[in-house]
């Protein structure tokens, strides 16, 4: 039947049209919207500006310092700390320093602004499974829509930039942080939740005292998997306009230089690494409570 | 008896000549390269061919360099409208020189080129701005919205050979220490989102495009005159192309060479006609400009902007054809 061969789709003047149509509306809204929500987020445009200027321009030794003080603080481990000092000075002495501050700026403050708006998403998904119906579909677009179809219009709203990298990484960045505090307090044993409410603790206390804790596995695997996606998209945001390491990678890949990509990949690889054990760390000893008698 | 015999048989000869010269356009395989002023060309081509000359055209796929290396080493395809010959000057001198290609049209496209470009309305609120040395005198104008002390140049991204270009003549004009900065778009995707959101905000906006393009026809873009002449292309080859080059000087892009290549088995083998036709056929920039911005918008392909070229711009095509042909296509369009 002839009605099986090619799918009846819609007209090909009307999808131009509907197509057409979408584009003029989107383009009208920026136009009147545009400068009003690049102002919103100035603001946060001069901060990153100001932190990226400060890494790049702080001298090298204070900043290895800083950063080998951080994962002490951290982790508590003399190898991490070792490894981050080691780490740090090969990639300043392959000539990737500049670039890699600039990452690692932009990437703390994507870390940051994704863990702060998804604990409290994750809590608020929790309490409410209507809450969690209506989240979890905006999760699975926001983790599985190409990178640029978001983009195109956030580069027409915001230009390109830091604020449309930032954009960029904290959509991909934050599902993971968000349904794991979720399942995390879900996991929570509801007969220990019971208890709680039978010596008399009220909301705030059940949450922050009970609910977080017993959590805080998932929460730090969901900050775990916030940070590698974060550094995974550091190739795209470098797509639209933003300096770091995804530049040379996107030069390596555009010109075939293989050595330039994959130590400027193998850096990227390297911070991936740093925060992720130094993270991972302070989330163990946070529960060192849990331990049993040999470390179980 | 001999002069009617010989008169005879030279009017039957030319008649047989001349019903053969219309048949005599066989097969042609054309390329349609991969970008939308190629595809486009490659159709209007094959349907002026077809209708107005009788050949059987056969469009082939390609790109720049591939096309090239076919039509050198195996004559295929017979024709490649579109060829930025730049990248395979030395080739293609050495195979022209050598008879198995024909440079047939040497400036198939009005007004293509590449360079540095500003939105009309810029042009229009300052008319002291004529050249590129009178941009780079107003960084003002043009503020970078990370550091708006600055003036914001939008360059080349990583892969494109205008990149390292750019940033030669970034350095040959002395611009940063004239108050700018050489933003690096990242992406096609991100030059092109970068210069519609100023132009569609009414922004001053700086920076490279090239020619023809939906984008510079879209957005109604102008390119500027550099205000200093071209340097010759010893140097430019030697030096501003290049990352090593110590010393970039001022000077103008060079010229961009795009021509219609054709094999030497077309040559021979087709209508002397068809071969007048892809000899003289130019298009105005504006046309090929109004074109893209058409392909662009109705999301059209090569054929279909091919067809609403024929319809629409008789007064461009009519004066390529002869009359007879002109007919001929004008019935086929109905």
């Amino acid at each position: 039947m002839e009605l099986f061969d090619d799918f009846p789709s819609m007209g090909r003047k009307d999808l131009v049209d509907l197509k057409k149509g979408i584009d003029f509306a989107f383009r009208d809204f920026s136009r009147d919207n545009g400068e009003a929500i690049e102002g919103f987020f100035d603001p946060l445009m001069y901060f990153m500006v100001w932190f990226e200027k400060l890494l790049m321009a702080a001298p090298w030794p204070i900043m290895i310092l800083i950063f080998a003080i951080l994962a002490w603080l951290g982790a508590r481990s003399i190898g991490i700390v070792i490894g981050t000092i080691v780490s740090f000075l090969a990639i300043g002495y392959f000539g990737m320093w500049e670039d890699t501050m600039a990452t690692v700026a932009i990437i703390s403050v994507a870390t940051f602004l994704c863990i702060g708006l998804g604990i409290p998403l994750g809590i608020l998904m929790s309490r409410s499974n209507r809450v969690q119906a209506t989240v979890t579909p905006v999760l699975d677009i926001m983790q599985t829509i190409p990178s640029f179809v978001y983009l195109i219009p956030v580069v027409m709203l915001l230009g390109i930039g830091k604020v449309p990298g930032l954009i960029a990484v904290c959509i991909y960045a934050l599902p993971p942080i968000v349904r794991l505090t979720n399942l995390g307090i879900r996991l929570v044993d509801k007969e220990v939740l019971e208890a709680a409410e039978a010596f008399g603790s009220n909301y705030r206390q059940k949450l922050f005292d009970v609910q977080i804790p017993l959590a805080l596995p998932n929460i730090f695997a969901g900050v775990n998997q916030t940070i590698m996606m974060a550094l995974a998209m550091v190739v795209i945001a470098s797509m639209i306009g933003v300096k770091g390491l995804g530049v040379p990678v996107l030069r390596a890949v555009s010109n075939q230089y293989l050595a330039l990509g994959l130590m400027n990949g193998l850096a990227i690889v390297a911070l991936a690494v740093i925060f992720d054990r130094v993270s991972q760390e302070y989330g163990k000893r946070l529960q060192k409570h849990r331990q049993g008698g040999h470390g179980v | 008896m001999n002069k009617l015999v010989k008169g005879l048989a030279a009017a039957g000869v030319a008649a047989a000549m001349s019903q053969g010269a219309v048949a005599a356009c066989g097969d042609v395989t054309i390329a349609e390269m991969n970008w939308a002023s190629a595809e486009f060309m490659a159709n209007v081509d094959k349907i002026i061919l077809e209708e107005g000359y009788g050949c059987t055209v056969e469009l082939v796929p390609g790109a720049t360099l591939t096309t090239f290396a076919s039509m050198d080493t195996k004559g295929v395809p017979d024709i490649a409208p579109e060829l930025w010959t730049q990248s395979v000057d030395v080739p293609l001198k050495a195979a022209i020189a050598s008879g198995s290609l024909h440079k047939m049209n040497p400036k198939p496209i009005l007004g293509a080129g590449e360079g540095w470009v500003v939105p009309s309305y810029t042009l229009e609120n300052h008319p002291e701005i004529k050249t590129v040395l009178d941009v780079i005198e107003r960084p003002d104008l043009f503020p970078y919205n990370e550091d708006p002390t600055k003036g914001a140049f939008v360059g080349c991204p990583a892969g494109w050979g205008c990149q390292q270009i750019n940033n030669n003549l970034f350095t040959a004009f002395d611009m940063e220490a004239k108050g700018w900065v050489l933003v690096d778009p990242g992406s096609a995707a991100g030059l092109d989102g970068a210069m519609a959101k100023a132009v569609q905000r009414g922004d001053d906006y700086f920076g490279y495009y090239w020619s023809p393009t939906a984008m510079m026809g879209k957005y109604n873009m102008q390119m500027l005159d550099f205000g200093v002449p071209f340097q010759g292309m010893d140097d430019w080859l030697a030096c501003t192309t290049q990352a090593e080059c110590a010393d970039p000087q001022p000077t103008s892009w060079s010229v961009s060479e795009i021509n219609t290549i054709a094999t030497d088995s077309f040559m021979k083998n087709n209508d002397p006609k068809a071969a007048a036709y892809i000899k003289g056929r130019e298009y105005p920039a504006a046309a090929m400009g109004a074109m893209l911005v058409y392909m662009a918008d109705n999301q059209a392909g090569g054929e279909d902007a091919a067809i609403e070229f024929l319809v629409n711009h008789e007064d461009v095509w009519t004066q390529w054809v002869g009359v007879q042909a002109a007919n001929l296509i004008k019935k086929s369009l109905n």
